[in-house]
């Protein structure tokens, strides 16, 4: 190929005009399954034009001509037809050329080439797209690519294609890139192995492969029957297309999910930072319908929902605490991330178990052609990924450890109950795959651990260890089944010995062990199919509180242990109707069952669940169900496409949970405990309808959407007012069930690949719920609806990015939100002459607004081609207005007066720099 | 656990030095209903029982600092022998009873029934009763002591040095698991410029302003060490200049009793922050007959009472550093406490407790 290239481009150069004449004169051919070869010498022969091509490329090539009167151009045209290469002339020759035939103008080539080829012999180990941001941006030359073999396989009259999209750096399969056939106007989205299938008459086509970040590649594609093929896809070299969040510019058009929202991982590496930490969760907070607890918590709601009603994964792990610090910092190193998806409208029917939303996370896979390294360091942190080949182009490994490197920020206050105190965190991951043809195998590993002691009164600990294996597999062409099983586990412990009389300990344990088998069909080119089945096995030891030190008379609590099992099987079938009218039905059928060993008390009938109510108890042995509880979901998506450039989508969804958090505060606290849905507390379930339009204005660069949607949630446990969940043992008693409804409306608009880009959204929605059991004890609000606490009727998010050259870029993001709902006291009385509020209807009042501009910088480092390490250095101003955002607005009594005051988490600008480096140049991954 | 998060809240604010707690004045439109609030209780080893009725006031009203009384009630303690008790009008909104002493033992239960005066009308208006609350034996105070303590201030160059006082509770052959109790402090202060010794030297007397509460209900054994109480710092005032003296009064509460304290503690002190959570609901065990749908707030509650005081005097490790006198009158300046002592507020009547 080099030889060939070289050859070809001298020869560009010495062209000066176009001379034709040799090439259109007319020869005799008669040659019977001679090779190509053989064929060219003859043409010669008679002509003197002469024929550049690349052995290779016509091996088995076996020409069959029998013309009398045919120019030598035509002969060859001839010769070559099904290769997928094409014959131009140039300077009175002919060159024999993947693609198609060269333009009679000269392309637009850069002079740079002499040089790179100066350079090709001692430049190996430049990457290519390395490379290619040294040559800039090349023409748009579309190879072929041959399916299947003449005379081959296929049925019904339509050959089965299979695809690997490989990104051509590293050799790792690109996620939900897209193929385009523009002959049939269909086309496909890559799955998480890169492997898309196609349907298609034999014959050729031109095919698009687009992927947000990658050139955009055209083949000719030459379908002969049944058969694979693999296309790598390079990195853009444009910066500009690396801060687009998620979207693929036919994303919205094509995808058949309302409510997916998917970001790229680059998308955030230029905003503004909060101390310099990158936080995928708190940028998916600026998508329509999603908002953050607030400020330094943990914690999202979606879509009016509750903060444990998303289900966080990492390559398929389950993370139950998804924040270092208490929720300042999010609990994954951002730079092994590949792709973040969020579904919030419909959730396809393989995932089940939480009511809003899934955030899916997939970490990249290591390099697999050489190993490289990239890291930071931030105010807080330092973090480093080393990644690189076992086995080149089959093997390849991650490893990534980020820590808090120091609580010098501590050591600075003056306070010594808070100098004497200390903070910690750190996460690991690491992956090996393995991937050959058809089998992919994967481990990945992935552990984070927070700290923090807080002088001599109290120490908190958590942790979420996960791994997960998975083995996948490719039946022909069509069929693709994949086996993983994972493990998680969340822990906690906590020592509070703020009074000593009192002073306790306490541990947590939850642990997740899941299988699951999942299968991708292919039926038809208008019809796939997935289906597969995942067991779950929750085992949660709510731990023992144990007096702590000798002096301490705290009581033994047990907690107790409690063990459930969920299995599901379903099925989700994604339909093209008709060519404007996609349907995708999913359903998904789970049995959830809380198991023993465990005693179960029975209450009286009618009366409060209380201790002094329990008339009975059951008692259930090890592993022997103690409800069933059997739980059908419904999983409907509609996509109708309007016109070339818009959709209109319907969506109903049905989902249940069985994993609740015991909480009563907004955010969520680093001790709070997950517990499962047992023989008194119901599994939660819920139903979304929803409808959006999406629209593209491409001459704009715009994209846009706008979305209502209407949920309601059965079986909302809310929790009695001083729920007590370390005292005792028995949450039924604490908790009431009501019901939760959610609607709104979403705007989104987005522009991508332009100087300014950037997106703006904007969500109406709110957030009511009802806990009305009939009698005084079983209400919460005297039974009258209330906003949650995060019903949030306005946000509004604006992100931009503007570039201003390529090595200097500003973002900013703005956001605005309507204050939470707060219950406020009303009026005062008092109690032996102490001044005590009464308060109003529960939410009936709202914090005020939420503001906040941060701004960022980021300078890269020079582009010098040759250098070890590529630095770049980001400048955030988080909260520039330094608008001091209340988090929460509180009454209390000091010294018999009542005072309110208002609490802001950040009520100044706060400035920080953080340095990033990896090994290699600018362009280097 | 509401304690140790404040802590994390104060931690978090200043480690990043960032946040910030202000006062904060919200609009709040409140014209909800008016309530009656009924407060009282039976105190075991007292012979008048108080019992004090008022209204509630908004918030935004900015005389709520006085109390709306309602006088002119009929009231009547009844307790679980069927024996009645009536109460009379003090016309400030507190009514007083009488109840012989025999009459108020370990067990015994009270309630109370109030009828609320039709105002410019001679019927008698809204009925108001509560439920029996028993009379548990209150354990005897175990001790009260002080520590020399030093509090964070909000300047980082500045401790605040003082004293915290505590109590401990040893209630081993006790039933009772809840206590609540009233701390009330006495200090000598000086007038240092007075001419005349009576002007010069005088006492004053003050509640501590908290809600002090504590159920052993979740501890293995019936006791406690180093219950906290308020703290003394030594530059605001003349608290521990000449001597103080702490009397802390301990309550037995039944457990509804307790539940209503340690509610209206919480919502009165660890409300806010970043974990915070809605005020609790208050649930009394007033109920207003006439009208059930009309909430009633306060509590009336039956209890033992023991209690105990201290004397401080000269702490050896704490400097006092109180210093704030003009020597003279200046004029248009209001009545200079260096010169005379009563114009702070004391009298200069040695309390009889005094020990010297």
């Amino acid at each position: 190929m080099k030889n060939v290239h070289i050859t070809l481009i001298l020869l560009l150069f010495t062209a000066t005009s176009i001379i034709a004449q040799q090439t259109e004169r007319f020869i005799k051919c008669h040659v019977k399954a001679v090779p190509f070869s053989e064929f060219c010498k003859t043409i010669s022969d008679q002509s003197s034009v002469k024929i550049y091509f690349n052995e290779e490329w016509v091996l088995n090539l076996k020409v069959t001509l029998d013309n009398d009167s045919i120019t030598a151009t035509e002969a060859v045209r001839e010769a070559l037809k099904g290769t997928g290469l094409s014959v131009s002339a140039w300077n009175g020759n002919l060159v024999v050329m993947p693609g198609e035939p060269l333009m009679a103008a000269l392309p637009d080539y850069n002079f740079r080439k002499e040089i790179k080829i100066a350079a090709e012999d001692n430049s190996e180990s430049i990457t290519s797209s390395e490379e290619r941001y040294m040559e800039g941006r090349k023409g748009d030359i579309p190879l072929t690519l041959i399916i299947g073999f003449k005379n081959g396989p296929f049925s019904g009259g339509k050959a089965k294609i299979s695809g690997r999209i490989l990104d051509g750096e590293t050799g790792a399969p690109i996620y939900s890139a897209t193929i385009y056939i523009s002959e049939t106007h269909t086309g496909a989205v890559s799955d998480i192995n890169g492997f898309v299938s196609l349907m298609l008459k034999p014959g050729n086509y031109i095919a698009t492969f687009e992927y947000l970040g990658y050139e955009k590649r055209k083949y000719q594609l030459n379908v002969l029957s049944d058969g694979d093929f693999a296309v790598s896809m390079n990195k853009s070299m444009i910066q500009m297309t690396e801060v687009v969040v998620y979207g693929d510019r036919q994303m919205n058009m094509r995808s058949k999910d309302p409510g997916l929202d998917k970001m790229s991982i680059k998308a955030i590496r230029e905003l503004p930072m909060m101390m310099g930490e990158r936080d995928i969760l708190k940028v998916s907070a600026t998508l329509p319908g999603i908002v953050s607890v607030g400020e330094g918590s943990a914690g999202l709601n979606v879509r009016g929902g509750g903060s444990d009603q998303n289900a966080f994964y990492i390559n398929k792990i389950p993370v139950y605490n998804t924040s270092h610090l208490f929720g300042f910092f999010p609990a994954f190193n951002s730079d092994i991330i590949k792709d973040f998806s969020i579904y919030k409208g419909h959730i396809p029917a393989q995932y089940g178990g939480h009511l809003s939303s899934v955030f899916n996370i997939v970490t990249r896979q290591g390099n697999r052609k050489h190993f490289t390294a990239k890291g930071g360091i931030s105010p807080i942190t330092g973090n480093l990924v080393i990644e690189g080949p076992l086995k080149k182009d089959t093997c390849s490994i991650m490893l990534s450890a980020r820590s808090s490197y120091s609580d010098w920020i501590l050591k600075k206050v003056k306070d010594p109950d808070i100098r004497n105190s200390s903070a910690g965190f750190n996460d690991f991951s690491g992956g090996i795959t393995y991937d050959v043809l058809k089998t992919q195998l994967s481990l990945f590993a992935y552990h984070s651990s927070d700290r923090f002691r807080l002088a001599e009164f109290n120490s908190y600990q958590y942790a979420n260890n996960g791994m997960s294996a998975s083995a996948g597999h490719r039946f022909g062409s069509s069929v693709r089944a994949e086996l993983s099983l994972i493990g998680s586990q969340y822990t906690f412990s906590t020592v509070d010995k703020q009074e000593e009389s009192s002073a306790f300990e306490h541990a947590y344990k939850m642990e997740h062990y899941e299988t699951r088998l999942d299968f991708k069909h292919s039926i038809s080119e208008k019809n796939s199919l997935e289906y597969g089945l995942s067991s779950i096995l929750y085992k949660l030891d709510r731990g023992k509180v144990l007096p702590y030190g000798e002096n301490s008379y705290h009581k033994k609590v047990e907690l107790g242990t409690e063990q459930g099992l969920e299995s599901a099987v379903y099925i989700s079938d994604m339909y093209d109707v008709l060519p404007w009218l996609n349907l995708t039905a999913g359903f998904r059928y789970a049995l959830y069952m809380p198991i023993g060993p465990e005693a179960v008390y029975n209450y009286q009938p009618g009366a409060a669940i209380d201790i002094i109510n329990i008339t009975d108890t059951l008692t259930f042995s090890g592993n022997k169900p103690i409800r069933k509880y059997f739980q059908p979901d419904l999983r409907i998506a509609i996509n109708i496409k309007t016109d070339d450039n818009g959709s209109v989508k319907l969506a109903f969804n049905q989902m249940h949970q069985n994993l609740f958090m015991l909480n009563t505060t907004t955010a969520i606290a680093p001790n709070t405990q997950w517990k499962l849905a047992d023989y008194h507390l119901l599994p939660s379930t819920s139903k979304q309808y929803s409808a959006g339009v999406f629209r593209t204005f491409a001459e704009y660069g715009l994209e846009g959407s706008a979305e209502i949607f209407y949920k309601q949630t059965r079986n909302f446990p809310e929790f009695k007012d001083g729920a007590d969940f370390l005292n005792n043992p028995l949450v039924e008693t604490a908790v009431l069930q009501g019901d939760q409804t959610a609607w709104g409306l979403e705007f989104f608009m987005k522009r991508s690949v332009r100087k300014l880009e950037g997106w703006l959204s904007y969500t109406y929605s709110r957030s009511k719920i009802k806990v009305d059991g009939g009698e005084e004890w079983n209400r919460i609000n005297g039974g009258e609806t209330y906003p949650a606490n995060f019903d949030i009727p306005h946000s509004l998010n604006l992100v931009m990015n503007y570039h201003v050259t390529r090595r200097v870029i500003f973002a900013t993001i703005i956001t605005y939100q309507k204050g939470k709902p707060v219950t406020y006291p009303v009026s005062v009385y008092y109690v032996n002459n102490l001044p005590v509020l009464d308060y109003s209807k529960r939410n009936a009042y709202r914090i005020p607004d939420y503001f906040r501009t941060d701004l960022s910088v980021t300078i890269e480092g020079n582009l010098r081609k040759k250098k070890p390490l590529h630095s770049s250095v980001i400048m955030s101003l988080y909260n520039a207005t330094g608008r001091p955002n209340p988090y929460s607005v509180f009454y209390r009594t000091e010294n018999g007066s009542i005072r309110s005051y208002r609490y802001a988490v950040i009520g100044v600008p706060i400035f920080t720099v953080t340095w990033l480096f990896k090994l290699g140049n600018y362009a280097a991954e | 656990m509401q304690r140790s998060r404040a802590f994390f809240l104060l931690v978090m604010n200043t480690a990043t030095t960032t946040s910030c707690l202000k006062r904060f004045d919200p609009h709040i439109d409140s014209r909800d209903i008016v309530k009656y609030v009924i407060t009282g209780q039976v105190i075991k080893g007292e012979q008048i029982q108080h019992i004090n009725i008022s209204k509630t006031a908004a918030l935004s009203d900015p005389w709520y600092e006085y109390k709306v009384p309602v006088t002119g009630c009929s009231v009547i303690i009844i307790d679980n022998k069927g024996n009645m008790y009536s109460a009379w009008d003090m016309q400030d909104g507190n009514y007083n009873v009488y109840i012989p002493e025999n009459y108020i033992n370990i067990g015994s239960a009270f309630k109370v029934a109030i009828f609320i005066a039709n105002e410019g009308n001679e019927e008698v208006g809204e009925q108001i009763v509560s439920d029996y609350d028993t009379i548990q034996e209150c354990a005897d105070v175990d001790s009260v002591y002080y520590k020399v303590d030093q509090l964070p201030s909000p300047d980082p160059y500045t401790i605040i040095r003082g004293l915290r006082f505590y109590c401990d509770i040893n209630a081993k052959n006790s039933d009772c698991r809840n206590f609540r109790w009233e701390a009330t402090e006495t200090w000598e202060y000086h007038a240092i410029f007075a001419d005349d010794y009576s002007r010069k030297v005088c006492w004053t007397t003050g509640r501590i302003k908290d809600i002090f509460t504590l159920s052993t209900r979740n501890l293995s054994k019936n006791k406690f060490e180093g219950y906290p109480f308020h703290f003394v710092d030594n530059y605001s005032s003349q608290r521990l200049m000449y001597g103080y003296s702490l009397l802390i009064q301990q309550y037995s509460l039944s457990d509804p009793a307790y539940q209503y304290w340690e509610n209206i503690r919480i919502n009165n002190v660890d409300l806010g922050g970043m974990y915070e959570k809605q005020p609790l609901r208050i649930k009394g065990i007033m109920y207003n007959v006439s009208d059930t749908s009309r909430q009633v707030l306060g509590f009336f509650g039956a209890s033992d009472m023991k209690s105990k005081r201290i004397f401080v005097k000269k702490v050896s490790d704490l400097i006092i550093k109180y210093l704030d006198c003009e020597p003279v009158q200046l004029p248009g300046k209001p009545a200079n406490k260096c010169i005379d002592c009563l114009s702070a507020g004391g009298a200069n009547v040695k309390p009889d407790f005094w020990p010297y």
